[in-house]
This record gives structure tokens, sequence and C-alpha cells, in this order.
């Protein structure tokens, strides 16, 4: 069993924090890094898509949880998948 | 003949029974979630979980998995993990304790005659890993005096009683009643406890106390200052030989052996302080420095190698790999297993 | 049936034992038998011809067949290697190689007790070795090689 990221799209309100405080998204888009949504279509791990996190690229992440804490509704979840 | 693998909560228990008994034993509350252990497997047995998804997030498995079908109890994992999270027992005794496995060179010890209680360990260690207790004199036992209260004059106001640092004054208060009409009938002061301060004497509004602290007229030669006692203990099953207890105690009476040596690096440009490595790091190398001044940026991680041990945790759960952990020397006693060697070696990078 | 080949066999071990000189009193405690059988099958008493033809086969197997079939009848180790080891005419030799962890699970896998640990590598006793090649199959490293020795 591993563990991976999982996102609970019915639970998120859209803020957004989990694109922004994910590591591996800001080193990868300088928007993102500065705080904001990302301006162009890149690899990110998630992104917020119609009103709700939606996972993208799930390989790039590194399981750090930093996303997880971020996260005021427990709407993204690093569990066993 | 059969290996059999037991969970306990998280923790885990690999079995096999044939001509000798052999357990591998994993505490999971004490894994760091380094990773040496999957590292050094010869069969590929354990496989470690997410660094930081283990640390920062709560899960209901265990930090690693022991595959039993693969593991042969061989004990290379108990034998590297410097947490002793892992420990395998050949009929009942670990082989920490045997001489032919090669045992990690590390250490920590408190200086018992060196140390003076000042806790400053205790508060520093990482993983709550050092208990100080100290027996210290009684207050009075540092001062000499003498106080004395004229009870004709004493008013019972109970100022006195109130304001005493150290409850050193009692008064007897009660309700005037018509056989009684007075509001308290006695005053006392103990002068074990009684650290002649001189509070009293000064509040007392009839000026009933006289006292006198001889310290000050006759100078410190006249007391002997009481010594103050106390034992130590570093509990080896949390110790992670950090070094902070040597380095922050201030009479050096800590002294601390690493078990490995190495290089920590950070790709400052990298990082994007995302702080699960500072969360991870079992030894608090780590940090986030403040700005001393506004426009003033510092560095974005800060390390101290003083107290890394160099196992790689951090490494294992920067999502971006700005951490390198280089390890140059894995401390350990001579062993004559060519394999067993060769394992240790292999850590080195 | 089991019987009646565990009994060819121990009629085969018995009148090796003999030959080598062992009284019937040895005989009877290696073999784990009364005396008076160890006695009555020396004298080609007590004993089928059919069981003792088995038995020979059984020998002459491939020495992992022969081992497994012999330790599943008997289900005693030191008696199965005594048995093997008086019957079988082969011998064995070989080398651990330093890849040896000493995980000591040849020592647990081996039916003859051959193999101990020493200094965290295996030891094999090749006086007992009966070639069944179970500790190479089993060795989680591939340290173990060993071959017939060929006179």
């Amino acid at each position: 069993m591993a563990i991976g990221l999982k996102a609970y799209r019915d639970l998120c309100h859209g803020c957004g924090n989990c694109v922004t405080a994910c590591p591996v998204n800001s080193l990868r888009s300088d928007d993102v890094a500065g705080g904001k949504g990302p301006s162009e279509l890149l690899d990110l791990i998630m992104i917020v898509e119609d009103g709700a996190v939606q996972l993208k690229n799930v390989d790039l992440c590194g399981k750090c949880g930093t996303c997880v804490e971020s996260c005021p509704v427990e709407a993204i979840r690093l569990e066993e998948v | 003949m059969e290996t059999t693998e037991i969970k306990e909560g998280k923790d885990i228990t690999v079995e096999r029974t044939g001509e000798e008994e052999r357990k591998l034993l994993f505490k999971d509350p004490l894994c760091a979630v380094c990773g040496l252990c999957e590292t050094i497997c010869p069969v590929s047995a354990i496989e470690v979980c997410p660094t930081g998804a283990m640390i920062r997030t709560e899960q209901d498995t265990s930090k690693i998995e022991i595959d039993e079908n693969k593991c042969v109890l061989c004990g290379m994992c108990s034998g590297i993990c410097p947490f002793q999270a892992l420990d395998l027992q050949i009929d009942g005794e670990s082989i920490k304790t045997m001489v032919e496995y090669p045992q990690i060179i590390k250490s920590a010890d408190i200086d018992e005659l060196e140390c003076i209680q000042c806790k400053a360990c205790e508060t520093a260690c990482p993983q709550d890993a050092i208990t100080i207790t100290r027996e210290l004199p009684k207050r009075a036992d540092l001062i000499t005096g003498e106080i004395e209260i004229d009870k004709d004059t004493c008013i019972y106001c109970g100022m006195c009683e109130e304001m005493c640092p150290v409850d050193a004054i009692d008064i007897a208060h009660q309700i005037p009643s018509s056989d009684s009409p007075v509001v308290a009938t006695d005053i006392e002061v103990n002068e074990d406890t009684c650290v002649h301060c001189g509070i009293c004497k000064r509040i007392c509004p009839v000026d009933a106390i006289r006292q006198v602290c001889r310290i000050c007229p006759y100078g410190e030669y006249e007391i002997e200052v009481p010594e103050v006692t106390g034992t130590s203990y570093i509990d080896p099953e949390l110790c992670v030989n950090c070094t902070w207890c040597q380095e922050i105690c201030p009479v050096d009476a800590a002294h601390v052996t690493k078990p490995f040596e190495g290089e920590l690096t950070i790709d400052q440009d990298t990082c994007q302080a995302c702080e699960t490595c500072v969360m991870v790091c079992p030894c608090n190398v780590l940090s986030f420095p403040k700005s001393e001044k506004a426009g003033s940026k510092p560095e974005k991680l800060h390390k101290d190698e003083r107290f890394c041990i160099y196992c790689g945790a951090c490494e294992k759960s920067c999502p971006v790999d700005a951490i390198d952990v280089k390890r140059t020397k894995i401390n350990y006693s001579p062993t004559k297993s060519k394999a067993w060697v060769k394992a240790f070696e292999s850590l080195k990078n | 049936m089991p019987k009646h080949i565990v009994s060819g066999l121990k009629y085969l071990a018995a009148v090796n034992l003999r030959k080598k000189g062992q009284t019937q009193k040895e005989i009877a405690n290696a073999l784990g038998m009364d005396r008076s059988t160890v006695s009555h099958y020396l004298n080609g008493r007590n004993i089928s011809r059919d069981s003792i033809e088995v038995a020979e086969v059984v020998i002459e197997m491939c020495p992992k067949d022969s081992l497994l079939l012999t330790y599943t009848l008997l289900k005693n180790k030191e008696r199965t290697r005594t048995i093997i080891r008086t019957c079988q005419n082969k011998r064995y030799d070989g080398v651990i190689k330093n890849s040896c962890i000493g995980c000591g699970l040849c020592v647990d896998t081996c039916l003859v007790k051959a193999i101990v640990l020493n200094d965290l590598k295996a030891q094999i006793d090749f006086k007992w070795c009966c070639g069944c090649l179970i500790c190479v199959e089993m060795c989680p490293t591939n340290s173990i090689e060993i071959k017939e020795v060929v006179d």
C-alpha cells in the first residue's frame, strides 16, 4: 500500500491555498511562487478548476504534506491509494 | 520454518523460528523515516513511507512496511538504524550486544561530576531524551538574620502576612466576639522560611517588626552556600546523538559521539521554504531565520551542521530535491563479515 | 505403506552401520529402534524384500528428493541425516562466498543440520552435507556453492 495525494472536490472551497503552498508548483511557476494562480498552462500537481481543486500531475508530488497542512477544510489529503 | 509478521498498533514484529529464534522488532514512534533501512536491506524487503507525509500528516499506517515473504532476518536494518527503531533479536538477545556484529559507534553521556544541573540540555534536547533532577537548598539556608515582632504593638492588620514573598508570617485571624474582642489572637514568623528581605518591616504601619539581615554588614563569607545536588539521565532509546546537549552545556559536562560524519548542502535557490525538512529533522538542524531588520533578507533555510547526524531524512523528505546529504564516514566497530562491511560502506556517498 | 519404506530405510542404514563396526546398541540408538528389531533386521528377519527395494530407490533418487522423502517419513533431522549419510555414498564440498550476510536462513533450512553461523558467515560441515542444494536455492545473496566430489 502506497501513500499518495487525493483530492476531495466536493469538500473543496476552491481557495487555492494548496496550489500556492505546494513547493513543487511554486518551483515550476513564478506566478504560483508569488502567491497567484498560474497564468499559463504548466505542468503543476494541482490547480483550481471550476471552483474546486483538481489533481493534474500527481507523479510530480513529493508527498511532503505542505498542501495538506495549508487546506482549511481537509479537501486534499495524503492517504493510502 | 516460516516467517511471520505481527502488527501491534503501528509496531511490527517479524519472526522466524528454526534452529534459532529470530525476531525483528520495529518501534514506530522512534522512527524518523530516514530511509536507511530501506537502502541497506539486501533483499528489498523494506519500504519506507514518504517522510513528509508520515511526519506532517495524520496516518494510520506504520512508517515502514516489511514484506515478511522477502525478509530474511539478517539484521542489517537493525544494525544501521540510528534511531533504535529497529532491533533484531536472536534467541532473545539483541544483535546490538553481540561482538560479531558491527556496532554503530555513538554515545551520549553527561558527566555527573561536572554537571551543574542547569537544565540547558533538557530544554534544548530535540527528542526530550534528557531528564535532569535537582535538589535546591531552602531559601532560608542562603541567608542569615533576625526577626522579631512586638505582639503588644502589632495591630494584626495582616499587611506583612499578605506581602511576605515566602509565606513566612502566619496570623491567627478571627471574627471578634464579645468574649474575645480582637481581630487576631496571635502572629508567628517561621524563621526557617524567612529570607530576611525586610518587606514586612517596611510595610508595617505601626513599626512592630524588628528585622536585620546579617549578610550585608558582615559579608558573604558568613554563610556557607549549600550545594545543589541532582542527577542527569539520557534515555538511550530516545537519544539521537545530535550533540545539542554537548553544544549548549555551559560546563562541558555532556559528551556525544555521532554515528555518521558528512556534509549537508542546501540549494537556497531551489528551496521553496515549505518547511517539510524543518519538521522532519530529528536533530533540530534546520530553521527559518527571521529578518533582523526590514529589507534585509536572510538565507531562506538555515542549517547548523554541528547538530546534524547525516541520517538523510531531510533529503528524503524534500519535494524539490533542494537538500543533499553526503555521508563521508560511518562509525562502526570492526567485524569479520565482508558483506556487512560492504553494506555499511555503501551508505557513504 | 510409509511405515514399510521407513523400515526399508532403517534396514539399509542398520546394515551399513554394522559394516562400519557399530554395535547393535549403537545402531538402535542412532536410528531410534528397539535393539531386538535391529537384531532381526541384521539377520534378515521381519523385513520384506519390497520395503528394501523401495528404500534402495529412495536412496538412489536425486539428493533433494531423497532427503525430502526421508525427512517427511521420519520427521526427525538427526535420524534423517544418519540414514542419508550412511546409505548415500556421494561426497560434497563447496565454498561460502564473502557476500554471505549471516541471515541464518540456510541454518534453519538445512534438514541434515550441516550448517552453522560463524562470525556472520555460514559454515557447512561437509561430513553431513547430502548435496540437496536446498540452501543454495534459498540463499538470498547466492553465496553458497556446493559441488559433488568425484574421485
